[in-house]
């Protein structure tokens, strides 16, 4: 207490400046933040995906940050003109079958081989049908790696 | 020739009615026939044959509408011959008189058949004496009973034709006095007329001598009287000639007509007589028979015989018909010798017909007429039993009429009702091959042919059982109706047994083999998937229920089966996941969420590989996916 009051009386600091300077600092670095940001990624970052959900209820999948990386064994491949129908199992369930599609426009770095676990950045889309009828709830896959 | 055949005749066809009536009338005199409801000429009537020969006649012979019999081809009036009938059968009740006035009549009138037979053949007159006496003893005759008058009807005839006689003699006496009296009137006149010619001359002379002539005239006034007596007596001989004549021929006509009249009432002894008689009361040879030829007595004695129409031919026919009556007679005594009632019975008809009042017929003895009465009864039984077509009954009554005669031949009786029962049980078999058949109609017509060829058929009351239980099958039809329409197979299946006669309807028949088959199909099918199911107990389970759910989405009879959604829930509890996941990809589906559907699929999959049902869902789905833009 003594030596709060002997600091305090003996040698007066302004910080002021210093908290204005600090502050300064942090605007500068957060515009450089978002001024370097890739423009590939979205505004949103890839986020955990609950599988029981999405058989239930796909198209919230769309609708609430559509953007997904799943890790998964191909456990089927199937072609339907330029599109390929994949059929991943998830590494903490292999009961489940998460079908993605590939679309046929969509030029994947690496070819995906039926056996093989791959980490998938898939989206949640709707599409529609050559009747104007709503497609919901597709995991569409954007970009694939291998583990 | 034609005489034998004359009185063949009428007896044959009296017999003939007599033996056919009681086939056709019943005791009321109505037609059995018309009871029965059938007619000969009903053209629906069924399984008609010509109706066959029995105790020699034809069956049926008696149309009842007119009264008229067929026999041989020809139609007879049967009105009077069963008034013949029932007379042979009063014959068969009475018992013969053999009192003692009946002895006395029968003496006396042998007595006076063999008198004028002996008088007939000799040529010997028999005198008005002994025709008095032949009188006389008719006259006695007539106060039997059973002479019903005839014999006093004949005396009394004899006697007018003897008056006749005397008052022609009287007549011809008269004359034969006249005639006297005319010649002595001739003489007396001759005499005056000679007298005043001899006085004439004298008078001439006389008067040439100035004499006078009185006497001649009292002489010619009575020449002139004696002369119109002549006349008168002249004139009343042809008036006597003329009375008679006509007195002689009104006679002859009355005891012509009396003796024919006896003919065709078959009084054959008092026309026998009559006919003999008749030359010794007319002795001036004349024998021909004076009535009209239209009148109904000359044409039944002369019409059909073409003989001369002669009380000699009376006499002849007579003759004959004691002599066919008496031989009828003989032949029955012989038949019932050798205990042939048939023909015994059939010979006492014509002899009865024939001869009812000859002195053989109406002393027929008592105890014969039993025996042929007993017999005739079981003919008419029989006839009637054939007429109500009760076939057993005619063959337990030709087994008693064999019985009774043993020259009874009952082939063709029995082979004809054997023939008809056979008729009537075919028809019977008809119906049941029909009632089996379902056809209710078919059943009851011929049930009804059965019936019309046999009434009493026994085994129409089979039929009618049969009948009483296909009625009786109403409320099970009914019932069965109401499961069918609430789709509860199982129930009928589990009383099958119950609903069985409902296959007597041919549509109801059809429902149920096809509600015995659909369970017995889902039956089948889950004993199969319970032994595949316990085989593996992951896959089993939904095996079981995707098979049972794509049997309940194919038909939904399937669904309405009890034990078939037990199964179908267990095996749906058993493979939880599976059906969870399916049923989440079918939800999915149906709300537009491929995404989620397809996950679902995978998911199934996952649990039960081999699910046509998921990878058909994840086929459907996956091409809608594919096919999008995005």
């Amino acid at each position: 207490m003594a030596r709060s009051s002997r600091r305090g009386r003996g040698k007066k600091t302004n910080v002021t400046p210093l908290i204005i300077g600090g502050l300064g600092l942090l605007v500068v670095l957060l515009a450089a933040m978002l001024f370097f940001k890739p423009a590939t990624r979205s505004n949103t970052a890839a986020k955990p995906f609950n599988i029981a959900q999405y058989r239930q209820d796909g198209s919230r999948f769309a609708s609430t940050g559509n953007r997904y990386v799943l890790e998964g064994k191909v456990e089927n491949i199937e072609t339907h003109g330029d599109n390929r129908m994949v059929a991943i199992s998830m590494a903490n369930n292999r009961n489940e079958r998460l079908p993605l599609l590939v679309p046929g426009s969509r030029q994947l770095p690496i070819n995906i081989t039926r056996g093989d676990t791959f980490i998938f950045d898939v989206s949640c889309r709707t599409g529609r049908d050559a009747s104007g009828n709503e497609v919901k709830g597709i995991l569409v896959v954007n970009d694939v790696r291998t583990k | 020739m034609n005489t034998l055949r004359y009185f063949t005749l009428i007896p044959l066809m009296v017999g003939i009615a007599a033996a056919q009536m009681p086939s056709s009338f019943d005791a009321s005199g109505r037609s059995t026939q018309a009871q029965s409801g059938v007619s000969n000429d009903d053209p629906n009537r069924v399984g008609e044959t010509p109706p066959p020969q029995m105790f020699g006649m034809e069956l049926p012979l008696l149309d009842p509408s007119n009264d008229t019999m067929s026999y041989g081809g020809a139609k007879f009036d049967v009105g009077n011959n069963a008034v013949v009938r029932e007379r042979f059968e009063k014959f068969l009740r009475q018992t013969p008189d053999d009192s003692e006035a009946s002895r006395i009549y029968r003496k006396k009138l042998e007595s006076i058949l063999d008198y004028t037979q002996r008088y007939s053949k000799s040529s010997d007159k028999i005198g008005s004496k002994t025709l008095v006496k032949i009188g006389t003893g008719l006259y006695d005759m007539s106060s039997y009973p059973g002479d019903g008058e005839q014999s006093g009807t004949l005396a009394s005839a004899i006697v007018s034709a003897l008056d006749v006689q005397r008052a022609n003699r009287r007549r011809d006496q008269a004359n034969a006095e006249l005639d006297k009296e005319i010649d002595k009137l001739i003489t007396k006149t001759n005499t005056l007329t000679n007298r005043n010619t001899q006085k004439g001359n004298r008078s001439s002379k006389t008067s040439q001598g100035g004499g006078s002539n009185g006497g001649y005239t009292s002489h010619t006034y009575l020449i002139a009287a004696n002369t119109s007596k002549i006349a008168e007596k002249k004139a009343k001989q042809p008036a006597n000639e003329a009375a008679s004549l006509a007195s002689l021929q009104a006679a002859k006509i009355n005891y012509q007509a009396l003796v024919v009249w006896f003919l065709a009432q078959r009084r054959y002894d008092h026309a026998v007589i009559g006919a003999r008689v008749y030359r010794h009361v007319f002795k001036d040879g004349d024998t021909e028979v004076k009535l009209d030829k239209n009148s109904d007595a000359y044409k039944m004695a002369f019409g059909i015989s073409g003989l001369p129409p002669t009380i000699n031919t009376v006499d002849a026919l007579a003759n004959n018909a004691r002599r066919e009556v008496q031989q009828s007679i003989d032949a029955v005594f012989s038949a019932l010798a050798q205990n042939k009632l048939g023909e015994a019975t059939n010979r006492l008809i014509t002899a009865v017909a024939a001869g009812e009042y000859m002195q053989c017929v109406a002393t027929f003895p008592s105890k014969d007429r039993q025996r042929i009465a007993e017999y005739w009864t079981l003919r008419k039984r029989s006839l009637t039993a054939l007429n109500a077509r009760d076939y057993d009954n005619v063959e337990r009554i030709a087994d008693e009429m064999k019985k009774l005669d043993s020259e009874f031949d009952d082939s063709l009786l029995r082979s004809y009702t054997s023939g008809k029962k056979r008729q009537s049980n075919f028809a019977l078999r008809s119906a049941r091959k029909a009632l089996a058949e379902g056809n209710d109609e078919e059943f009851r017509k011929h049930v009804t042919e059965a019936a019309v060829i046999w009434p009493l058929n026994p085994n129409l009351d089979k039929g009618e059982e049969e009948i009483a239980k296909l009625d009786s099958f109403e409320p099970q039809k009914a019932e069965f109706k109401v499961l069918v329409e609430r789709k509860e197979y199982r129930t009928i299946y589990n009383e099958r047994e119950r609903f069985k006669v409902v296959a007597t309807d041919p549509e109801l028949e059809k429902k149920y083999t096809e509600v015995l088959e659909h369970v017995a199909r889902i039956d089948a099918t889950l004993a199969e998937l319970e032994s595949f199911a316990k085989q593996d107990r992951t896959i089993g389970p939904c095996t079981a229920y995707e098979k049972l759910d794509e049997m309940k989405k194919n038909n939904e009879l399937y669904a309405a089966d009890k034990k078939f959604m037990n199964e179908y829930n267990r095996y749906a509890s058993e493979a939880h996941d599976f059906v969870e996941a399916i049923r989440y990809a079918e939800d999915c589906e149906a709300r537009g969420e491929h995404g989620s559907a397809l996950a679902c699929y995978y998911r199934a999959r996952c649990f039960y590989p081999n699910s046509n049902l998921a990878k058909a869902g994840a086929d459907r789905v996956t091409a809608i996916i594919v096919s999008a833009q995005y």
